[in-house]
């Protein structure tokens, strides 16, 4: 999605008003219940939140000039990649092998095997439609942002096709994108 | 309500901007190797066999004892040394880097990595920055299990004077600064 993104797909970029700004926070503090005690700092009440709007109805949440959420049309609101490093524990993680790495670096979506094999991991709580962070065999940080397409247990049993959409992957567009001015 | 997370800290590279850990599967990682080398010599284990040198414990345990036993030793900044086959290898560098992490916009810790190998001991460096600066300061450890100190707050530009003043035995150029991800001398 963000794999050819730059500062000048922005269409319009836009100060929500408090009630937006509410909405936003309340449906961000529902999905990730760990990051609430830290919502005061990331998005603090007094600064103005901006959401910038960008094709493929992809909306992107800033606060001072960096992107810290995205979402699509009303979807759930997913974390940048370097937010998600900072504060890890935040989303449900599932972990593709060695070998799926350099895929999903360069955006394919991951394909159930990846994570069926002897280096992959599921986490069997996860639910299909659910944001979820993409994490690497023998490595510490994730590597991507993802979207189930199928639940963890489906994933397990049907291996094969895509189980998760590749939302955001560093070094894509968004990535380098740390701060919109 | 829940306790408030501390924010990890990802090591970042310094040449590719991907975390260090990745840096094998970044657009080139053969212009990484010599910052991995230097910043993370511990995550690529086999980048330091490579490049011919010994354990990276026993370099820096050398580079201790010697700025120990050594007084007012000038860094050995440019030292090369000759390998067998001809390869040219750099020491690790006998340095100290600050790093600014913004938590948000006006909330930020600076990092310090490195006086330690000044034969400075971190923890009394920490209560000392500490005082200085009227902060919280403390030793914790880096992505790499290196430990470092903690300063919160900005304190940047006036670090490099405290620590020349405080710590004689390191010289103003080997202090480097990383902003925007890149490494920059102080100086
Ligand atoms: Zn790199």
């Amino acid at each position: 999605m963000f794999k050819k993104f730059s500062s000048e797909e922005v269409s319009a970029q836009n100060q929500v008003k408090a009630s937006v700004q509410r909405k936003i926070r309340q449906s961000i503090a529902e999905e990730y219940p760990g990051l609430e005690p830290v919502l005061d700092d990331l998005l603090p009440k007094k600064s103005p939140l901006i959401v910038a709007k960008c094709p493929n109805h992809l909306n992107l949440v800033l606060v001072n000039n960096v992107p810290l959420f995205f979402n699509i049309r009303d979807g759930p609101y997913m974390p940048t990649l370097r937010l998600l490093h900072q504060y890890p524990d935040v989303m449900k993680k599932l972990q593709v092998d060695r070998g799926a790495i350099r895929f999903v670096l360069s955006g394919a979506n991951i394909m159930c095997p990846g994570l069926t094999s002897p280096g992959g991991a599921l986490d069997d709580k996860v639910e299909a439609e659910t944001p979820v962070a993409i994490m690497a065999e023998g490595k510490q940080h994730a590597l991507a942002i993802g979207f189930t397409k199928m639940s963890a247990k489906d994933i397990r049993t049907v291996n094969k096709g895509i189980g998760v959409d590749n939302m955001h992957y560093l070094n894509d567009g968004l990535w380098k994108m740390e701060r919109l001015d | 309500m829940a306790e408030k997370p501390q924010p990890v800290r990802v090591l970042y590279c310094g040449v590719c901007g991907l975390p260090a850990e990745y840096c094998e599967f970044g657009p080139d990682f053969e212009k990484c190797k010599p910052w991995l080398i230097q910043n993370t010599p511990d995550l690529y284990p086999d980048l330091l066999k490579e490049a011919g040198a010994k354990d990276a414990d026993k370099v820096s345990d050398q580079l201790q004892s010697a700025s120990i036993s050594g007084g007012s030793s000038k860094p050995k900044e440019e030292e090369v040394k000759r390998l067998p086959g001809g390869k040219i290898k750099k020491k690790e560098k006998q340095e100290v880097v600050i790093e600014k992490m913004t938590r948000n916009k006006r909330k930020c810790i600076t990092t310090v990595k490195g006086l330690e190998l000044f034969g400075v001991k971190l923890s009394d460096a920490s209560k000392k920055l500490g005082k200085k600066f009227a902060t919280g300061a403390s030793v914790t450890k880096g992505p790499t299990e290196k430990e470092q100190i903690d300063v919160q707050g900005d304190i940047f530009y006036d670090i490099v004077e405290f620590i020349t003043d405080t710590w004689p035995d390191v010289p103003e150029s080997a202090i480097f600064f990383i902003e925007d991800g890149k490494k920059v001398p102080a100086v």
